[in-house]
């Protein structure tokens, strides 16, 4: 209940601002009368789905010796060409604009479907191993599948799937945003965090320049981002470190005057922390006292630059 | 929260509002431009990004700064007692800092005057530790009920006086704390939960109040709910949960008593329901919501207590049960004159479907991607 909110409504109904016919509905919310439950189902979906996928994972590795490998795929895969059928019955037509979900569960019905083909390819290549050494080939597969569903159905969680799975493929973890880069020893890790992030990049510009699924590019940029300035980071602790600081003072100042340029609030906060992190990283050389000093000090600077930046990026374009 | 601050408050919620009848096509840019001129905002409001920020880079720097002052300050005096005086004086500070920028400089959601109040609460009960523990040589089990008073008592004027919610909610959590080392811990903890509930669900709704405040009344009646739910659930009396917090007792029942023992029973099983029932018949996400929450656990408890059955059929039956239950209630309401029933709908009301969508999103790549392989 809004009684700020029911109080102020018959005044603004009274002034004229309001139509009289719209209010009624206001009012309804405002007094709580009316209270939509869509979010609390929305949650019970996704907790289904993520349950029965958990379920399927300890069916797979709990029961092969007492069912067989042949008959877990089976079920697996009619569950999932279950989940997808519906899907394609009641699927609006494809567009390359944003399409609204037909009902409620088609989003999550979509997305266990796509989860279940993943697990039923896991399970396959564990299985049977079609793919021999390039095992971890599968990962790129239920990659350009999901990718394929997300486009076709238009969904955004799948389309994120997509590129989580295909990130796994490389080696780096979507799940923690990057961040098991930053304690990865290896190599290997860093770059293919920093390759997967430039190519999440150039697809999401790739998909607004060109209008197609354009509403998908900010979940290619954010995660973009994330990988390459984790990428970064991960280097200020190696030998060669003042060029990974270097690399990610440049990166973090370039992405926040972008971001600053084009009102993208997220992908400036990434900037500012990429660069205040490598600023601090050359100044900061053990001495505790000195360390504190710098922190306190450049945090203020930064605060009232922040000030300022807000300010700022609340002109219009 | 001083009248300003509070019809501030007031305002903010009607613009909040109008906001979201804008974004749903409800009204059009020029009637959300006169509400805006009617319902007028003195307050500096940053967005949510902006606000995370700056509370992040207001806690480093007040941190860092205590860091450094201590280090010069330490070397002089012992480091414990340039410590305890070096938190009473940022704490202070802090609270001061806080209030003129709630006060003169008309901050609010700008992050900055939520990182001095929580750093304020922080030094401040930092201060009294280290002076019960430290300085005083208190046990833990004597100085612990102190410290969760003093706490209770700063953030409950915390969120009176600034209006945050999550002071409020750790008021009533320091509250139940400080109950759990007094005698009879358990029975304290259901009778003032049943007490207080009531009390706060009225308040919530008091016109009285500004809506900060009510939001705050909701988190303590959160709080309690949570509170009661685990007074009486029957793994924390099995495992007498709360008594080890006051006696130190541990792994063993909160009372030999079968007939208390079922009585906990009883209500791990109906406390969700009264609360589902309650939700729904007075149309309370604050009801619901904790309902939920309580039915899953109840669930969980069930399972721990009872073999149902493997695993992997359990979560695949209840992830069934929750995707096919939420399918009926939709079909339900959607089966309704006017897609309601008592006033609950499945259709979206004024809300940020954009933003719903984005965490959803992020959610999905959190819980859902896939292990990455070993790179070679």
């Amino acid at each position: 209940m809004n009684p700020d909110v029911a109080n102020a409504i018959p005044r603004l109904v009274e002034t004229g601002t309001l139509p009289p016919e719209k209010a009624a509905t206001f009012v309804r919310v405002a007094r709580r009368e009316l209270v939509s439950i869509r979010l609390e189902l929305r949650a019970l979906l996704y907790a289904g789905v993520l349950l029965v996928t958990g379920g399927v994972g300890l069916l797979v590795k709990e029961n092969l010796d007492r069912i067989g490998p042949a008959v877990i795929a089976l079920a697996i895969g009619l569950a999932a060409a279950a989940a997808l059928g519906w899907v394609w019955r009641v699927a609006p037509p494809f567009s390359w604009k944003q399409v609204p979900s037909p009902n409620l569960a088609f989003d999550y019905i979509l997305l266990l479907g796509a989860l279940l083909t993943a697990a039923d390819l896991a399970y396959i290549e564990v299985q049977f191993t079609p793919l021999g050494a390039s095992w971890p080939w599968h990962l790129l597969i239920v990659s350009i599948l999901a990718g394929a569903a997300a486009v076709r159905f238009d969904s955004r969680v799948v389309f994120s799937l997509a590129l989580a799975t295909f990130a796994a493929w490389r080696g780096v973890s979507a799940a923690r945003f990057g961040m098991d880069v930053l304690e990865a020893s290896d190599d290997v890790v860093r770059w293919n965090a920093l390759g997967c992030g430039v190519f999440f990049l150039l697809l999401g510009a790739g998909l607004k320049s060109n209008f197609r699924k354009a509403h998908f590019e900010p979940v290619a940029v954010n995660l973009g981002w994330l990988l390459v300035l984790g990428g970064l980071a991960s280097g200020l602790g190696e030998e060669s470190w003042a060029l990974w600081t270097l690399a990610l003072l440049a990166t973090g100042a370039a992405l926040a005057a972008g971001a600053f340029r084009y009102r993208r609030f997220p992908l400036f906060a990434y900037g500012v922390l990429g660069g205040y992190l490598a600023l601090t990283r050359f100044i900061f050389t053990g001495d505790e006292t000195l360390g504190c000093f710098w922190i306190s000090t450049t945090s203020i600077f930064v605060i009232i630059g922040l000030v300022v930046a807000q300010r700022r990026m609340r002109e219009p374009l | 929260m001083n009248p300003d601050a509070a019809q501030a408050d007031r305002n903010a919620a009607v613009r909040r509002a109008a906001r979201a009848w804008k974004k749903s096509g409800a009204i059009d840019e020029a009637t959300l431009a006169a509400i805006e001129t009617a319902y007028p905002d003195d307050r500096a409001r940053v967005g949510p990004v902006f606000r995370a920020l700056l509370f992040v880079f207001t806690l480093v720097a007040v941190s860092a700064a205590f860091g450094f002052i201590w280090a010069i300050v330490g070397t002089g005096v012992s480091e414990g007692d340039a410590f305890g005086a070096l938190a009473v004086i940022f704490g202070i500070g802090l609270a001061v800092l806080t209030e003129v920028q709630t006060g003169a400089l008309r901050r609010a959601q700008g992050g900055t005057e939520a990182a001095t109040s929580f750093a304020a609460l922080g030094y401040l009960l930092g201060a009294l530790a280290w002076f019960l523990f430290e300085k005083g040589d208190a046990s833990f089990r004597t100085g612990a009920p102190i410290l969760f008073v003093a706490a209770a008592i700063l953030c409950a004027a915390a969120a009176w006086r600034w209006g945050f919610p999550l002071y409020a909610g750790a008021f009533m959590a320091a509250v139940l704390m400080a109950l759990a080392y007094a005698p009879g811990g358990r029975l304290l903890w259901i009778v003032l939960t049943l007490v207080a509930a009531p009390v706060f669900l009225r308040l919530s709704d008091a016109e009285r109040f500004p809506p900060s405040h009510r939001m705050g009344f909701v988190a303590a009646l959160l709080v309690a709910l949570a509170g009661l739910y685990f007074a009486v659930h029957l793994g924390s009396f099995d495992l007498g949960a709360i008594e080890l917090m006051g006696d130190g007792s541990w792994l063993k029942p909160a009372s030999g008593s079968r007939s208390l023992r079922w009585l906990s029973v009883a209500a791990t099983a109906l406390i969700p329901l009264v609360l589902l029932v309650l939700g729904v018949r007075q149309r309370r996400r604050s009801l619901l919501l904790p309902g939920i929450a309580a039915a899953i656990a109840s669930v969980i408890t069930l399972h721990v207590y009872r073999d149902l059955g493997p695993a992997w059929l359990l979560l695949t039956a209840w992830g069934a049960v929750a995707i096919a239950g939420t399918l009926a209630v939709r079909r339900f309401l959607d089966s309704r004159p006017g897609k309601e029933w008592r006033g609950l709908t499945a259709e979206p009301l004024f809300e940020d479907l954009e933003k719903e969508g984005l965490i959803e999103t992020a959610a999905a790549v959190v819980t859902l991607a896939p292990e990455a392989r070993q790179p070679r």
